[in-house]
């Protein structure tokens, strides 16, 4: 339904052209849990989440951008578009949304800025990168090579980058965090279904976990550090192929592995209560007490 | 509900009910004596009579009771094994968004391959989706610069170094179930990285 409505708004679509360096400044209605898409190759984009029923539109487009908008109250898309695709000129918008709406952001190498949105935001850069402050709904963050940071509480986070870092700081009930070489560090609190896996990137983990939860970390030669508070209870299965582990958080020592080769572990800190998996091929596995 | 086949949603719902059944039932009181009793006469019968009865040993109460509670076993037996089969499924973190998509190729979904043959068929299957991937991207379908493909290839060498490097740690320990899960893991990050690069790739 979402789908047709934006597809018949297009034929409406009002287009700015540039013939040189141009100051944009735009707004259409859209209700206060409407959907907006965003397009826009290089430069950046800016999203800030609002209390009213509006998109306003405002930024500068480079030489020979065009910037086309339409769309109705349930969801609208904008983008800008270049002479040469080759070879864009950079635009920079910044594009207030009501704060529950559903943000959609496509770029190549522009950054991506939200802040103040509590609707679900997908987010897509090639080699830009991306961050997110506030509490939305959920966050699906994709990068190639740029760098993802998520300030704040969404309930359900899944951010993947390559060879670019991702950073988590605040709390999430559901977060997957995957990278290439890209280090993955996270200051997380109630942190209850999780996944963290690289493959040389190094994983950093300071925070809480949630009761009953699940937590997995993955990697192949990234280092693994895993800090908690002493009362927070999490039961650890932790296996290194050919890496060392490094317990500093409880008093059990680790084995032999049980193939005959690299390390396991397995403590309980605290009363336990969260299954903490940590795998890892090479890579050296850290355990640590973080108050 | 038809024939031999059973829908998911028949099956979750008679999973539930058959959960809810006591493990244990006590027999009446008075089942043993009457049991026993009906032994007793059967073997006041006689050895001839015996002979001449043999077939319908099964309608007897002490087999029908014996086999009531063999099946009653065995049906726990199979419940249980498949909760915790359904279980195990559930200790995949990948969780699927509001929405109810999920965010995984088919390949890398569930749980991973238990043993080394199962991996081989998986690792089949990895491969051909890399392979139909890589020559998307190749085909210069995608509008990706060459910076960025560049980048991507960088970052596919690491994958496939590590992929080589497990590799040829499982071919020296085919049991080991720890690198079969963690072969999984890396070729799942090929396939997932190729496939979100195509379709940046595209638009």
């Amino acid at each position: 339904m979402l789908r047709s409505l934006l597809l018949a708004s297009m034929i409406a679509l009002v287009t700015t052209e540039s013939s040189a360096q141009a100051k944009l400044n735009r707004g259409q209605k859209l209700n206060s849990d409407g959907a907006v898409r965003i397009y826009n190759l290089v430069g950046s984009v800016r999203v800030i989440g609002w209390n009213r029923d509006s998109v306003a539109v405002r930024g500068s487009l480079g030489k020979g951008n065009s910037f086309h908008m339409g769309g109705a109250a349930a969801g609208m898309k904008m983008f800008v578009e270049g002479i040469d695709e080759r070879n864009p000129a950079p635009a920079d918008i910044e594009v207030s949304v009501p704060m529950r709406a559903k943000v959609w952001v496509k770029t190549a190498t522009a950054s991506i800025e939200v802040s103040g949105v509590t609707g679900s935001l997908d987010l897509y850069v090639v080699g830009g990168n991306i961050k997110v402050t506030g509490n939305p709904a959920d966050v699906n963050a994709e990068a190639i090579d740029g760098s993802i940071t998520i300030v704040g509480s969404p309930s359900w986070v899944r951010a993947k980058s390559a060879s670019g870092d991702v950073t988590l700081d605040g709390s999430s009930s559901d977060v997957t965090i995957s990278t290439v070489s890209g280090k993955i560090d996270v200051d997380g609190t109630r942190i209850e279904r999780a996944k963290f896996e690289s493959v040389t990137g190094d994983i950093r983990f300071a925070g809480s976990f949630e009761r009953g939860g699940l937590v997995n970390f993955d990697t192949h030669s990234g280092t693994v550090e895993v800090g908690i508070p002493a009362g927070n209870g999490a039961d650890f299965e932790v296996a290194s192929i050919a890496g060392k582990i490094d317990n500093r958080l409880t008093s059990t020592r680790p084995v032999a592995g049980r193939y005959g080769r690299g390390a396991e572990l397995t403590t309980s800190s605290g009363n336990g209560g969260t299954r903490v998996v940590i795998r890892s091929f090479k890579g050296p596995v850290t355990l640590l007490r973080k108050d | 509900m038809t024939g031999d086949t059973i829908d998911e949603e028949s099956l979750r719902d008679l999973q539930a009910r058959t959960a809810k059944l006591p493990r244990e039932i006590e027999p009446p009181a008075d089942a043993w004596a009457k049991i026993k009793a009906e032994m007793d006469r059967t073997r006041d019968i006689g050895q001839g009579v015996r002979a001449s009865r043999v077939i319908a040993l099964w309608q007897r109460p002490a087999f029908l009771a014996a086999a009531a509670l063999l099946l009653v076993a065995g049906s726990s037996v199979i419940t249980a094994v498949s909760l915790s089969r359904r279980n195990e499924g559930n200790d995949d973190v990948t969780a699927t968004r509001s929405s109810g998509a999920t965010d995984r190729p088919v390949a890398s979904r569930g749980v991973a391959p238990a043993t080394f043959a199962e991996f081989t068929l998986v690792e089949n299957d990895y491969i051909s989706t890399a392979n139909r991937l890589s020559a998307i991207l190749e085909s210069g379908e995608s509008q990706l610069s060459p910076e960025t493909i560049a980048k991507l290839r960088e970052s596919l060498r690491v994958i496939d170094a590590a992929i080589l490097e497990a590799r040829r740690a499982l071919a020296a320990d085919p049991a080991n179930k720890q690198l079969i899960e963690m072969l999984s893991t890396s070729y799942s990050q090929k396939v997932d990285l190729l496939r979100r690069t195509t379709e940046m790739g595209r638009s």
